[in-house]
């Protein structure tokens, strides 16, 4: 890259998303979305449906044009370049084979169109065959394949032209359950071993959580939290995020002076945010951070949250999942979950009564203005 | 729930439904059908395949024969080209009237021939619409083969339209945009994406055409003149003949064109699997 005609420096960033907003006729797509993507990495874009997510991804690879930010591929700013100009390698949520065209044809596409050697077409299309583990398939047509077998053709084609940034598109949506959680592993470890800068988009928060170097949640068509999946699930910034990530029990209340209170609730933080100022804050509690008790039993290493009966007890597989009613005001039901050494120590039934104590928790303060005030305060609500 | 009946019902033994209803499907294709074209073969060869041979051998025979090739040939090109190109453009973009122009374009297939042909001479006519400017000039289009050829054109012409269109619609744009991501230019994704995936359609659409085209009578006696050896076409031929009391004559060329309809329409029937294949 020519240093000197760019006087843009994004650092080591392979991909940077600048204050992105794209609008359909009235609808907001895109609400001011800002995020990198370093050399090596792979960012999950998490979200429902309608969150935006693939209008980012449709943008950085060209096929869409944002109403106003900027794009920019490993320090060139290629905004305003066609989808063709930009090097990008996107891997289609139908993996978009080309029909007509065996495994290798489809490989060697990117460096036909490129008029590449052909000496060097056959070495690329060898080595990737390898790479993949397709080396017995390469006169194969697309429709001989399995979706996984597929989905090799599409990364390899991909990588065929060293793509700027590979960009994933729901690439899993197409498999069932068991070889969906196979094929990311080894996605995974295959990006891990070229090294190649990825954006992968997903409803799926698991499949975020596992695949991600970092992960950035989307709310409609706004960031709502960019940090890696253990930041992103245990310091959630927002109530949004808190609850799509992982189930999350959640208490209106108040901090004032390294406390939060919500009726006779009080626990002492020592998160940051929590100030002398009496301010509106939410609590919010992972299910696995919730620990039941027999009533005034709690031992000192947790806070009592409040006490509670027993609602319902359901085996879920490797854990315990229980509803319990708080005494609290309203009787919000709690979900605890609870792991097999926890259930035979202290087996529950329904209508038990329990106390519940939290040795985990986080606080979200003015949950939504906190992070996006600056943006749009009609959001709050 | 709605269920299939023939799933349901349970026949032991002999079923008798099976051979009636195919003899009745017969019986009633026999009459229609089956038997006027085996009379064609039956009457053609019937004093013998040597007075068969002298009927097909005259000259102007085959220069019928020639002219309807000639003309349909021209006529399948340009509607393939420019049906393949109106089926882009209608599937690509969305703009105002574009459903008229869909319309429009399925119109001529249900416009009777003659009318057809006697549209095309209001307009290229010596007195016509455009001819009146053209024949002080001394070009002339209608009665000779480029009428013909003008003929053909509007009748055929929404058939490799009709075929080639829907494949356009049901294809996934993300092969296009895939291409586009790779690297390639309009051009080379319509060249190595788009039209591979329409070769079957593109080919059936070809047959189509050339097969309507070849046997295309109402339009052709209007615009052609029907002149022997210069603007007779093959059914202009066959008609000619007749009305002459030239029977083995005209019979002659209809078993050409009988079993080169067979021909066609066994292509499209067998080669679909290999037309689609991958």
């Amino acid at each position: 890259m020519d240093i000197h005609v760019t006087p843009l420096d994004f650092g080591k960033a392979a991909v940077t998303v600048l204050g992105l907003s794209k609008t359909f006729g009235k609808v907001t797509v895109l609400e001011n979305i800002n995020f990198h993507v370093d050399e090596d990495e792979i960012v999950v874009l998490l979200g429902a449906s309608g969150s935006g997510k693939t209008t980012i991804l449709r943008i950085i690879s060209g096929l869409e044009h944002p109403d106003s930010g900027k794009i920019i591929l490993h320090n060139r700013d290629v905004t305003d370049l066609p989808a063709r100009e930009r090097g990008t390698g996107v891997i289609f949520q139908s993996y978009a084979l080309f029909p007509k065209m065996n495994v290798a044809q489809n490989i060697a596409y990117g460096l036909k169109i490129r008029h590449s050697r052909r000496k060097e077409i056959r070495a690329t299309i060898d080595r990737l065959l390898e790479l993949v583990h397709l080396e017995e398939h390469r006169k194969k047509y697309p429709s001989q394949l399995s979706g996984g077998q597929q989905q090799r053709v599409a990364i390899a084609r991909a990588l065929a032209y060293n793509p700027e940034v590979l960009l994933f598109d729901e690439p899993f949506g197409a498999l069932d359950a068991q070889i969906r959680a196979r094929l990311r592993r080894e996605i995974r470890a295959l990006l891990k071993q070229i090294k190649v800068p990825s954006i992968f988009i997903t409803h799926d928060q698991e499949e975020a959580l596992e695949l991600g170097d970092r992960v950035a949640v989307l709310n409609s068509g706004r960031l709502e939290q960019i940090g890696t999946p253990f930041e992103v699930y245990s310091k959630p910034e927002t109530e949004f995020v808190a609850t799509f990530l992982g189930a999350a029990n959640i208490l209106d209340g108040f901090v004032d002076g390294r406390r939060f209170e919500s009726g006779e609730v009080v626990l002492d933080t020592e998160q940051e945010c929590a100030t002398l100022k009496r301010e509106a804050a939410k609590l919010v509690v992972r299910p696995e951070d919730l620990f039941l008790r027999k009533p005034e039993n709690l031992t000192q290493k947790y806070q009592k949250l409040a006490d509670g009966v027993i609602d319902e007890v359901s085996f879920v597989g490797a854990f315990e999942r229980v509803i319990v009613k708080m005494e609290l005001p309203d009787q919000p039901a709690f979900v605890v979950t609870r792991p097999k050494t926890e259930t035979a120590a202290f087996p529950l039934r329904a209508g038990q009564k329990v106390t519940a104590g939290v040795v985990r928790f986080r606080i979200l303060k003015n949950p939504k203005i906190q992070k996006l005030g600056q943006t749009k305060s009609s959001a709050t609500g | 729930m709605a269920t299939n009946p023939s799933t349901m019902r349970h026949v032991r033994g002999f079923d008798v439904v099976r051979p009636l209803s195919i003899t009745v499907m017969i019986a009633v294709m026999l009459p229609l059908v089956l038997l006027p074209l085996a009379s064609i073969f039956i009457f053609g060869t019937s004093k013998g395949l040597a007075s068969f041979w002298a009927a097909l051998n005259a000259p102007e025979a085959i220069f019928a024969l020639k002219l309807s090739i000639v003309t349909s040939f021209w006529a399948t090109v340009f509607n393939v080209i420019f049906g393949l190109f109106a089926a882009y453009v209608l599937s690509k973009y969305s703009f105002w009237g574009r459903n008229a122009v869909i319309v429009t374009i399925s119109l001529p297939t249900a416009i009777p021939t003659a009318v057809a042909g006697f549209a095309l001479l209001l307009l290229w006519g010596p007195y016509g619409l455009l001819g009146r400017l053209l024949d002080p000039k001394g070009i002339h289009l209608m009665f000779t083969a480029y009428a013909i050829i003008l003929a053909n054109i509007f009748v055929t012409f929404p058939l490799a339209f009709g075929v080639i269109k829907p494949v356009f619609d049901t294809m996934s744009r993300s092969l296009e945009e895939a291409s586009a991501t790779m690297g390639a230019s309009r051009w080379q994704t319509f060249w190595h994406v788009t039209l591979p995936s329409l070769r079957g359609a593109i080919v059936s659409g070809a047959l189509l055409t050339f097969a309507r085209a070849v046997g295309e009578f109402g339009s052709t006696i209007l615009v052609s003149g029907n002149l022997a050896s210069r603007t007779q076409t093959a059914p202009l031929y066959i008609f000619a003949k007749f009305n002459e009391g030239q029977v083995e004559a005209a019979n002659a060329i209809a078993i050409v064109l009988a079993l080169f309809s067979f021909v066609i329409f066994s292509i499209l029937f067998f080669a679909r699997d290999w037309l689609d294949v991958d």
